[in-house]
């Protein structure tokens, strides 16, 4: 990392100077970064790539992922793409990016898609970013992709949050060595939807994603990261800007941090937190390490520690090597030294030497720090997740490694006893083979322990009992001496042995039951039965290895319901498998009598019902059963999917169940304005009817006329409701015929208004016809009537404010509209206005609407091959517009048609 | 009633037609009529506009007839008949429950509906005097003397049958619910014992129709309750 000293003399910094120097030299890397996958940063890149190709750049494409997105992949197109390098690998190829084919090609600038991938093996580069670190060294422009959690610093922060382990990363420093970020965002929701849109993944996947990875938290999260960074960047280039132009800039009183690493793998996470907080704080920073004097770290430990050097200097800092016995005095004298304002460290486990002193080192530098700021990065529970079997298959092999643990001790304890033999007694050396014995008991087991015993009681007798170098005895209390050191050796090895075995079924099982506490954690958040089907899925898959199907009853067969990895295929043998599990309700396949060559073995799932489903699972290695720790930690499991799979299926049902009662209430509802419908104009008719005949000489002319137009009128609202519901009946079972003539729109615009003045006279209507309106293909009568039920409904819902028909033409199309002045459609209801029995007000209201007008009108139309939709508020804030779009007839058409 | 004499009929209903030929109907029968179209309009002419009647349709566009019932009956006893459909049989039971007097079924003949309202104006009337003999049909009930005759012929009643029968004459020419009877003659706690009730009704039938097989002091109406025909 840059030194971050002051420039007191107000000369340019020179380090600041270099840098640009160098970036002029080299290419400019320009990375389009996104919070998640799908936020759209390839679309970006590939539009601005199409931009500049436009104005004249040489661009070229090295590799773009369009993952099956058709508008990225439409971007594609006539933008020069250069072709992959095949990479054949173990049978798999891999179509790569081709670094040299790049290269010989030189364009003005590249884009190579997805930073963080890794190449296949036999490429050049481990991984991709260093392909285009190469690019923009040789002085190509490059343009890339990369999703926030791939960053290095952040991949554990990542992991954290979203439970998903990050194994592609990229330095820190190559974002921040980037010419240009450019941040490509969208917010949480909107990426949820273009998700489940399927503008992402294929719709399946994208739902598991949005479930898993891809929650409202997660993202959130996320694009908070990659907000933050893109925000800590463009500080970033304004502090250099300062610097280059010497400009006396709040940089000023920097921090510098210092990180404590150790051998231990807490030391990784303790670095990663240095950086995080150098990169906010725009500091400089160190991991140091404080080497015991005279001490020598073994194999294992120097590797570690060589690793997490070598990861800090990837974040972009200093390592440095301290020899000291007094750690928290070293780290301190080091961090006054260097000017360090904070101090970032692991928190110890509480070893033997803190537990000696009664404190722990963070304590000690706690206490003695003084000024410094102290950061303590917690110590994480490792997660243990050995899958069981594989775990196994390391038990087996172990049969071995405890024969040469043995074989080891005992000759260690040998060389040993040959080294005292000197100084010692004959017997004093058994206690030495003793000793070995102990410990192989205690590292290897009962078994090792036994071994260890018989060969110590070999060595010793074979190497130090006279005769030496034969097996034979001379003296009888020797003979007595080494039976009694092998009996004593037996039964203390075993003994030891036993501890330890018993320990490690402690652990053993321990790790079953978390395993077990997981997914039953895991299945209670699941609320459908797919959602158990799939954690289900996921979880044999984490625990046991291999591909893990399920399958549900579906009738009389089987479907395939959840799978891990997803979407397997499956031959007819191993159909034939799961069905015979399912319906003998026993195991089946591999491992079993019955098909055992199939691949999977497929145990059926019982509840209480019966079996509900089967789980088919493929072994590890085709030869060696099932061990019986793994024979019952699937049991339990697949007993749990049962229980649970059992429940969501009920709660499935009862939702059922629910649905069909919420359509009993809506038919209900139905029913009820039906009824309305028909029996209010009959009571008026009957009501009139009958005052005429008994009461009709007490009433005047006047009310009597009166009575006898609204029973007029009524009938005539009846009749109509009648012909609307016969409509809708010959829509609904496609008996309508449609004829496909030649439709003269003034001549029907005209034929509805005449009937709508008859019905309706009050209601005065407008006519607005565009001069020379092409003919139309439809059906004059169904144009009219869809005419006529506009005008009523107008009528019904603007009273007596009248309507407006307008007519035009628009490109291809006639456009008819029917506009009044009533209340108008709240924007919700647009479509629903369309829906059978659905109408403005409540349902047995006032409006004497049938709710089936509108929706005639869409069958109508759309069988005449038109559209219509409804527009609201249409004027002056209020009204609606129904809007309907025919296709205009072609020219050559009407001049076909006799007598136009 | 009104200065002239004349019965004031509150008539509630939002459709337009309906309330068109009410109000040339009940004009032309001799009533004096309110129209209301809401709920609230009712509720407001009927504590002001002193009605001797109310009809009330259930179905009104800003609540629910039911709730505006309970509102007029929280204070007024104006008797109130109902305009209700035949598929909205619960409705209308509740309505009588909370105190409507009776009801019409759309569609109705302006015959069947001023009947309805005479005999619900000639309860009202005679509510207030004490309560004399009632004859239908030849047979009457003195319920000073506890005392129930056909053709002049005492008929004897058991206990529970006599105060079965109390109660439709009271209430003659007007519905009784099922459930205003079993909580008038059993109490409360068995309102849907609607068993009881019909083993009851034919047995009274048996001792005081002259055809218990086509009965016409005590009919039924279905799902509702009975009526005593009118005195």
């Amino acid at each position: 990392m840059a030194q971050t000293s002051r420039p007191d003399d107000g000369r340019p910094d020179p380090d600041a100077l270099l840098a640009a120097a160098r970036r002029e030299a080299t290419g400019r890397l320009k990375v389009f970064l996104g919070a998640a996958p799908g936020v759209g940063k390839t679309f970006a890149m590939l539009q601005g790539a199409r931009r500049l190709k436009d104005e004249g750049v040489d661009v070229a494409v090295g590799l773009v992922e369009t993952h099956g997105r058709a508008e990225t992949g439409a971007l594609l197109e006539g933008l020069e793409v250069l072709p992959r390098r095949i990479v054949d690998d173990r049978g798999h190829t891999f179509a790569e990016f081709d670094i040299d084919a790049a290269l010989e090609r030189k364009p003005k600038l590249i884009v190579v898609d997805e930073l963080a991938h890794t190449n296949a093996p036999g490429c050049r580069h481990p991984k991709r970013w260093q392909d285009v670190q190469e690019l923009i060294d040789a002085g190509i422009d490059v343009w890339t992709a990369l999703n926030i959690q791939h960053l290095e610093s952040l991949a554990d922060v990542v992991s954290r949050i979203t439970g998903v382990m990050v194994r592609e990363t990229v330095p820190d420093r190559v974002l921040k060595e980037a010419a240009d970020v450019v941040l490509v965002d969208i917010t949480p929701d909107e990426l949820i939807q273009r998700l489940l849109d399927g503008k992402v993944y294929v719709p399946e996947t994208a739902r598991r994603a949005v479930d898993n990875f891809f929650t409202a938290g997660n993202l959130t999260a996320l694009r908070e990261l990659a907000l933050r960074r893109t925000a800590d960047r463009v500080d970033d280039q304004m502090v250099d800007y300062l610097r280059q132009k010497a400009i006396e800039g709040p940089w000023g009183a920097s921090e510098r941090l210092l990180a404590c690493v150790g051998a231990e793998e807490v030391s990784e996470r303790v670095v990663r937190r240095a950086a995080q907080l150098a990169t906010s704080f725009n500091a400089a920073w160190t991991a140091v390490y404080i080497e015991p004097v005279g001490h020598v770290n073994d194999a294992k430990r120097a590797a570690q520690l060589a690793k997490t050097f070598s990861l800090a200097e990837r974040l972009g800092g200093d390592t440095t090597r301290v020899q000291g016995d007094d750690y928290p005095e070293a780290i301190l004298r080091l961090a006054r030294r260097e000017n360090v304002t904070q101090i970032v460290l692991g928190q110890s486990r509480a070893g033997a030497l803190a537990r000696i002193f009664g404190r722990s080192l963070p304590d000690a530098i706690l206490r003695r720090a003084g000024s410094i700021e102290v950061h303590i990065v917690p110590q994480e529970e490792r997660v243990a997740k050995r899958p069981l079997l594989r775990r196994s298959m390391l038990q087996r092999k172990g049969v071995e490694a405890e024969i040469g643990a043995a074989f080891a001790a005992v000759a260690l304890a040998a060389v040993v006893c040959e080294a005292l033999s000197a100084a010692l007694k004959l017997p004093n050396l058994s206690m030495i083979f003793l000793a070995a014995v102990l410990v192989t008991g205690m590292r290897f087991g009962t078994r090792a322990a036994i071994i260890a015993s018989f060969l110590s009681f070999a060595a010793y007798n074979f190497f130090f009992i006279p005769p030496l170098y034969t097996f034979s005895v001379a003296q009888p209390q020797e003979l007595f001496a080494l039976l009694v050191f092998l009996v004593v050796s037996v039964l203390t090895g075993s003994l030891t042995g036993r501890v330890r075995d018993q320990r490690e079924g402690v652990i053993k099982n321990a790790e079953v039951m978390r395993s077990l506490y997981d997914y039953s954690r895991k299945l209670a958040g699941a609320s459908s039965a797919d959602d158990v089907l799939w954690a289900a899925a996921a979880h044999l898959h984490a625990t046991f290895g291999g591909r893990i199907v399920l399958l549900v009853a579906d009738g009389d067969d089987l479907a395939l319901r959840a799978a891990w990895p997803p979407d397997p295929q499956l031959d007819p043998t191993v159909m034939t498998a799961a069905r015979w599990a399912q319906q003998k309700n026993e195991p089946a396949g591999w491992g079993t009598g019955t098909l055992p060559n199939a691949d999977f073995q497929f145990r059926p799932l019982i509840s209480a019902r019966g079996p509900i489903a089967v789980c088919g699972f493929e072994p590890h290695s085709p030869v060696e059963p099932i061990s019986g720790d793994d024979e019952r930690a699937l049991a339990s499991v697949l007993d749990q999917t049962a229980i649970a799979l059992d429940r969501a299926l009920l709660a499935g049902e009862a939702v059922k169940a629910a649905t069909m009662e919420e359509n009993e209430k809506v038919r209900d509802a139905l029913l009820a304005s039906l009824s309305h419908d028909l029996r209010t104009p009959l009571s008026a008719i009957a009501g009139a009817a009958s005052s005429l005949r008994t009461l009709g000489e007490r009433m005047s002319d006047e009310e009597r006329v009166d009575l006898l137009t609204s029973i007029e009128e009524e009938t005539a609202r009846l009749s109509r409701f009648v012909a609307n519901l016969l409509d809708m009946s010959r829509i609904e079972a496609g008996g309508l015929k449609v004829g496909r003539d030649l439709v003269d729109v003034a001549d029907v615009v005209q034929g509805a208004v005449e009937r709508s003045r008859k019905a309706f006279p009050k209601q005065p209507v407008r006519v607005n016809l565009a001069p020379d309106l092409p003919f139309v293909h439809g059906d004059d009568k169904l144009l009219e009537q869809v005419l006529f039920n506009l005008l009523d409904n107008a009528h019904k819902y603007a009273a007596d404010g009248g309507a407006t028909i307008h007519a035009r033409r628009d490109g291809d199309d006639v456009v008819l509209s029917v506009t009044d002045e009533g209340p108008g459609i709240r924007p919700a209801d647009l479509e629903k206005v369309f829906e059978k029995f659905y109408r403005g007000g409540r349902a047995d209201g006032r409006k004497p609407g049938t709710g089936l007008g509108l929706s005639i009108c869409r069958g109508l139309v759309q069988a005449m091959g038109g559209t219509i939709l409804a527009q609201s508020p249409a004027v002056r804030r209020k009204g609606t517009r129904i809007v309907i779009r025919m296709p205009a007839a072609e020219p050559a058409a009407i001049a076909a048609k006799p007598g136009s | 009633m009104t200065p002239s004499g004349a019965c004031r009929v509150l008539v509630v209903d939002d459709e337009p037609q309906i309330q068109k030929f009410l109000h040339a109907a009940l004009t032309a029968a001799g009533y004096d009529v309110v129209a209301a179209e809401t709920g609230a309009q009712a509720l407001r002419l009927a504590a002001t506009a002193a009605p001797d009647l109310i009809v009330l349709d259930l179905g009104l566009p800003d609540r629910d007839g039911k709730d505006v019932l309970r509102d007029i009956r929280s204070f007024s006893g104006t008797p109130i008949i109902i305009l209700s459909a035949r598929d909205r049989e619960a409705e209308k039971i509740a309505a009588l429950d909370l105190g409507a007097d009776d009801y019409v079924e759309k569609p109705f003949g302006i015959g069947e509906l001023t009947a309805r309202l005479r005999a619900a104006l000639r309860h009202k009337a005679t509510q207030a005097l004490p309560a004399g003999p009632i004859a239908i049909e030849g047979v009457a009930m003195d319920f000073d003397k506890r005392l129930v005759t056909r053709d002049g012929e005492p008929v004897r009643l058991t206990p529970k049958e006599y105060e079965l029968l109390a109660v439709l004459f009271r209430n003659a020419g007007r519905v009784v619910t099922h459930r205003q009877i079993l909580s008038a003659v059993w109490g409360p706690a068995h309102t849907e014992d609607t068993q009881y009730l019909r083993v009851f009704i034919g047995q009274l039938r048996a001792k005081i129709e002259r055809d218990p097989t086509a009965p016409r002091i005590v009919t039924t109406e279905p799902g509702v309750g009975y009526r005593a025909a009118e005195p």
